[in-house]
């Protein structure tokens, strides 16, 4: 019970500063979950982390797939809640008052603040993760690749994500 | 203004959970606001703002937004869990799955792939946001500040947040004062 209680807890505790979403959490979740509590191992991690990336839904299956890890179907259950509760709370008393405040000057600041706090936070995840679950030359080769699609062009994500797929089914990631 | 019912929001939330990959905002917006007319594209990007603005997983915070405002509290609770019984359900799936073949090497392989994508999709995510950063670029300072102090110095999440933020709301003022 007590891992529950810790699971739900740290969690609860990172939908608070989970600024730019779960996607610039995930290096201090790793961290976390696997040196901190370990509750999961490196390898389990990054292929959960794909498997959150390969399944339609929200990107913050992660969280869930290590609640499932730790304690199964309830586990899975607590630790969604526990990522969401915190913020949904914040926000469902933030968004009337940042909606109705009549002083534009501080809305766009607050915005632009926020802003670029997340794209810092973001990228550095990005940097972070790919350190940890790219092992290889060409893992990073298709990183690199699929950002200069994604930047570029107008590509569907998916078929980045059927072409990792194919590639590494082949062996060559 | 057009309202919907908590079941309606269910439902509608069911099907943004369920469709898209790599990130479900997108799906959000065709749904809201090109499909079911419920939101106007203006009324979207300014919640869609909000919910970027606040920590924690933005597409839960655009379900509570978007419920609470058309049903309120019981809006909001619906339009969540619209969002993420159907996703959950289906990873546990795969985690069932996952531990019956993760020995097999192709299934390995296949996960390593699609890390691989996974970790690009995240950067070009933070790359795309990065561009509109060049109209004030002293703001980009705040952007470094922030991948040092996470990256190299490898510092939490906690901290990063607390150490960047005071240069950001002042580099910040000046953007809103100047553009």
């Amino acid at each position: 019970m007590s891992i529950l209680l810790s699971l739900f807890l740290k969690l609860s505790a990172f939908s608070l500063i989970a600024f730019g979403g779960v996607n610039a959490l995930l290096p201090s979740l790793l961290n976390l979950s696997v040196y901190q509590e370990h509750w999961i191992d490196l390898q389990t991690f990054a292929d959960y982390f794909a498997i959150a990336q390969a399944a339609p839904g929200p990107n913050f299956m992660t969280v869930t797939l290590i609640g499932w890890h730790v304690y199964g179907a309830l586990g899975a259950v607590i630790a969604t809640i526990a990522i969401a509760w915190p913020s949904s709370i914040l926000v469902y008393h933030l968004q009337r008052l940042i909606l109705g405040m009549r002083d534009a000057h501080k809305k766009k600041s607050i915005q632009y603040a926020a802003a670029a706090l997340a794209i810092g936070l973001v990228l550095s995840s990005a940097w972070q993760i790919a350190l940890q679950i790219n092992h290889s030359y060409a893992a990073y080769g298709l990183t690199l690749f699929t950002i200069g699609i994604t930047v570029f062009t107008r590509w569907h994500p998916l078929y980045l994500i059927g072409l990792g797929a194919i590639l590494g089914a082949l062996g060559l990631i | 203004m057009k309202t919907l019912t908590p079941a309606e929001l269910f439902i509608s939330f069911s099907k943004i959970g369920m469709s898209g990959f790599g990130g479900v905002l997108p799906w959000a917006r065709r749904t809201l606001v090109e499909r079911d007319k419920v939101l106007s594209s203006e009324e979207f990007s300014a919640i869609l703002g909000i919910c970027q603005i606040v920590p924690g997983p933005n597409i839960v915070n655009l379900a509570v937004c978007v419920g609470s405002r058309f049903a309120g509290a019981k809006g909001a609770l619906a339009a969540v869990l619209g969002l993420t019984l159907g996703p959950i359900c289906i990873v546990m799936l795969l985690a069932i799955l996952y531990t019956h073949y993760s020995y097999l090497d192709s299934v390995q392989g296949v996960l390593r792939g699609i890390s691989a994508v996974g970790v690009g999709l995240i950067a070009s995510t933070g790359i795309k946001m990065l561009r509109d950063e060049f109209r004030f670029p002293a703001m980009l300072l705040v952007v470094l500040v922030t991948v040092i102090a996470a990256s190299y110095y490898q510092l939490g999440l906690g901290w990063v947040v607390l150490i960047a933020s005071p240069l950001a709301w002042i580099l910040a003022q000046k953007k809103a004062r100047k553009i």
